[in-house]
């Protein structure tokens, strides 16, 4: 069976300064995949051309077998990628249900099946109690779960999250990893970029680890945390010692 | 070739003087560049304090006979409490909106122009008024056969040195340095013991005595009366954008393509028509570049 | 949960059928002409700012420029009137279709600018049409057209005697405009434009075309704005570029949406409602002196309320009714 999501020879470049080179990864159906990296590895440009924020210099991206590279960012959620944005994006002045709602209008053209399937998605990832609260009343932890429902709505078959696990307490962290797993359980593959190896490692099935913008090393996260390649990369990046 | 002749000199004649009307437009302008610049504010009144300053150059005329390029500094001066004191009565309180704060700006900005032109109506009447003799009123020089008017020469040449000194002061003295810190990160400048609310209203000191110095020199030979910020404002707003807002030196390149434009199409166009070369080159600037000629992307 | 949104816009809808048979019945006690006039304004603001709501509330594209479609529907109906004949009715949908074009046309190259560059655009655009309408020789130039009196018909739109017709028609397009905004609200479309509004990036994430979701706002608050001029047109039985394009007209359509609430249902209605009478008030009792006492009375208010109120007059009533009921908050 064919990969859900492959990237050929991807090339980003910003005036000089190149972001990704020669970037080549695939993610197979019903995998959790961990991106990760020190800063400026490229990590959240590759992120921005699978979702589709802008095309790649060079070279292509393939989703469920179709080439998606130019396409736009509405219409590779409406083939099925979903995403979540790193610094959180809500509709600040719509409640909670109805920026779900939003999301769930992509499959649902009856104003009464989107709202239905808005429930639904606020019961699966636990903000139910909060669905006629205002997006921007809830606290930090509770928009980074919005912003995975809004996405969850559209009915994706890949899920992307940007450091959705970041900056969360111990228990916040700990109730996001449960969330994941439960969303692959329920058959979404799911890519996720994590800055800090230690959160992530234990979730994914496979970890990709960039470095100044290619592919380092990947494979079993057990393997990827103990490859001197990695540790190298890290060790370089004073940020994520300690971390 | 006679008629070629005259045409070229038509056509250099009202080049030129659409220069020296650009450079006022620049300096009417740069106030509200330096407003936007520093707080991401667009002062809807802006054209009212234009009015004001061209009234308060009139009232030192009629009353205490000081010409209009004379009293011009005084006018600044005044203008510059004047916007200081509406940033702390009004603008302060519209900056801490926390919805619709975009639109809390500009309605209560523009409500104060609304004030502002009620207030003019109600102590000097919607009457017309100019200021009869000046040192400059009325004169012209002649260089090479093209004809300059006095009042618009040394207004270009006060918005060029206003320019240079404005240039001097944000990079060489320490309140420029603290406003342009300010303009790039006001939290950080918080840290450092500097206090926004008096660089802000500093800034709209400055950005309002700018336009006074304009007001005082058009004061010269433009007709004054309440509604004479409106003409101006909307090239004063075509001006700012047309440069990038926040850009000080794209008020000054914007004020002159203006003022270039405008002679332009004066030339092929009625002259009722001469503003729609303005707006047209406006638009076609933000097609192009959407954030304006020297805006940062 | 669902039950108390079903209702809440159940309720919405039969406040609405009450006020509006209300105002229907209001000919009955107000006999004077000038008041009838004021109501007339009132009903007709009402309308063109639930309509310019569409497109700068909702989808938050702030426009300073609605008077060209305002305009549009003015020239449109009586330039086919006086000179081919064509009643006002097919002129006042013409109008409205025409100035929904426009409105997409214009739409490609300004939905990429942002901020104070679009709403500067928006003003530029509109002053372009004045100056271009007081030129044209065709359209009566600056001397503007006088509808020729052919006696009161339902069929001409044209009544000298009586101001009660004018009355009606706008009432029905300030209801029209209400329940456009109403039915939309709770459609895909509604939803699609607060997403725009609130956070572009993310609502083209969520599968939102950014760009469908501003032109169909823009086609909609054009027609509908250009109905309201086709009305006014008919309502004056002259027009003149200043008097159907002017700038005014574009911040007369925009201050009761700000000042009663922008991107609410109710807030254009609420206020229009303060809003038009006051101005027409001082104009005509203070404003008579000349001495700009009513531009300071409205300028002043105009500052206080956006200063005190950012969310318009409607938070006056959605912040009591939060205690006793969460789901308040976004009304």
């Amino acid at each position: 069976m064919t990969a859900l999501l492959e990237t050929r020879g991807v090339w980003q470049r910003f005036g000089g300064l190149v972001a990704n080179s020669d970037v080549s990864i695939s993610v197979g159906r019903g995998e959790i995949v961990g991106l990760i990296g020190p800063n400026g590895a490229g990590k959240s440009t590759l992120f921005n051309l699978i979702a589709g924020v802008l095309p790649p210099t060079q070279g292509s991206i393939l989703f469920d077998g179709d080439d998606v590279t130019h396409m736009p960012a509405a219409e590779r959620c409406q083939r099925g990628i979903g995403r979540t944005f790193q610094v959180v994006k809500s509709f600040e002045t719509m409640t909670v249900i109805d920026n779900v709602i939003v999301g769930a209008l992509v499959r649902n053209t009856v104003m009464r099946e989107a709202r239905r399937k808005a429930h639904e998605v606020l019961e699966f990832t636990g903000l139910a109690a909060r669905a006629d609260v205002l997006a921007s009343d809830l606290v930090p932890a509770e928009k980074r779960r919005l912003e995975v429902a809004r996405a969850l709505a559209t009915e994706p078959k890949l899920l992307l999250l940007d450091e959705v696990l970041t900056g969360l307490t111990p228990t916040e962290a700990q109730t996001g990893v449960a969330l994941v797993r439960k969303v692959r359980d329920a058959g979404v593959t799911v890519l996720m970029v994590e800055h800090v190896m230690e959160i992530v490692m234990p979730l994914v099935d496979r970890a990709i680890v960039l470095d100044l913008g290619k592919v380092l090393v990947e494979g079993k996260p057990n393997d990827v945390v103990r490859d001197p390649k990695v540790i190298k990369a890290y060790l370089g990046d004073r940020h994520a010692v300690g971390a | 070739m006679g008629d070629d002749a005259v045409t070229a000199q038509a056509i250099i004649q009202s080049l030129a003087s659409g220069l020296l009307m650009g450079l006022l437009y620049g300096l009417i302008a740069v106030g509200l560049a330096l407003i936007f610049g520093l707080m991401d504010v667009v002062n809807f009144a802006h054209g009212e304090f234009l009015m004001i300053a061209m009234y308060v150059s009139f009232f030192l005329f009629t009353f205490f006979a000081i010409d209009p390029l004379l009293s011009a500094p005084l006018v600044a001066a005044a203008l510059f409490v004047f916007g200081a004191v509406i940033y702390l009565l009004v603008v302060r309180f519209a900056m801490r909106a926390k919805a619709n704060a975009g639109m809390v700006q500009i309605f209560s900005t523009f409500g104060l122009a609304i004030v502002m032109r009620g207030l003019a109506q109600f102590f000097f009447t919607p009457d017309y008024r100019s200021i009869p003799q000046s040192w400059l009123g009325g004169k012209t020089i002649s260089i090479g056969g093209i004809f300059l008017p006095e009042p618009q020469l040394i207004g270009a040449l006060v918005s060029i040195a206003a320019f240079a000194g404005l240039y001097f002061f944000i990079h060489r003295t320490d309140f420029g340095r603290a406003l342009e810190a300010t303009r790039e990160d006001p939290g950080a400048v918080a840290l450092v013991g500097i206090d926004k609310n008096r660089v802000f209203a500093l800034g709209w000191g400055l950005g309002a005595a700018l336009v006074g110095l304009a007001g005082a020199i058009m004061a010269v030979f433009f007709y004054i009366y309440p509604d004479v910020g409106a003409s101006f404002a909307l090239i004063a707003y075509v001006t700012v954008a047309l440069g990038g807002f926040g850009s000080v030196f794209g008020a000054f390149a914007g004020g002159i393509i203006v003022g270039l434009v405008e002679a332009v199409t004066a030339l092929v166009l009625p002259p009722s028509l001469k503003s729609v070369g303005i707006y047209a080159v406006y638009l076609l600037v933000v097609f192009i570049r959407p954030r304006g000629l020297f805006g940062s992307m | 949960m669902d039950k108390t949104f079903a209702a809440r816009r159940r309720r919405d809808l039969i406040i609405a059928a009450v006020l509006a048979a209300l105002a229907a019945l209001a000919p009955l006690f107000v006999k004077d002409v000038y008041v009838q006039n004021i109501l007339i304004l009132t009903l007709m603001y009402a309308a063109l700012s639930q309509s310019w709501n569409i497109l700068s509330g909702y989808c938050g594209q702030i426009s300073l420029g609605h008077a060209l479609y305002f305009g549009i529907g003015a020239y449109t109906t009586e330039l086919l009137f006086t000179k081919f004949g064509v009643l006002p009715w097919f002129g006042m949908l013409g109008g409205g279709v025409i100035a929904a074009l426009i409105a997409m046309g214009l739409g490609y190259p300004f939905f990429r600018l942002r901020g104070h560059y679009f709403v500067i655009a928006t003003i530029v655009i509109a002053e372009i049409g004045l100056l271009l309408f007081q030129n044209w020789e065709w359209a009566g130039a600056a001397m503007g057209i006088t509808v020729p009196i052919r006696g009161d018909s339902w069929l001409k739109f044209q009544f000298m005697r009586t101001k009660l017709p004018y009355f009606y028609f706008a009432l029905a397009l300030c209801c029209l405009a209400w329940f456009v905004t109403w039915w939309l609200e709770d459609s895909k479309w509604g939803f699609w434009w607060r997403a725009v509004k609130d956070n572009p990036e993310a609502a083209e994430s969520l599968g939102v075309v950014v760009f469908n979701s501003k032109m169909g706002a823009a086609a909609v608050s054009a027609f509908l704005v250009a109905i309201g001029g086709a009305f006014y047109a008919q309502f004056l039985a002259y027009i003149d570029p200043e008097s159907v394009m002017g700038f005014q007209f574009s911040l007369l359509m925009a201050l009761p949406a700000v000042l009663g609430g922008i991107g609410t249902l109710w807030g254009p209605v609420l206020g229009a409602a303060i809003l038009i009478p006051m101005t027409e008030l001082t104009r005509s009792y203070i404003g008579g002196s000349g001495r700009g006492v009513d531009l300071i009375v409205y300028g002043a208010l105009i500052v206080a309320i956006s200063l005190a109120l950012p969310q318009g007059l409607v938070s006056l009533f959605s912040r009591t009714k939060a205690k006793n009921q969460i789901k308040g908050a976004t009304r």
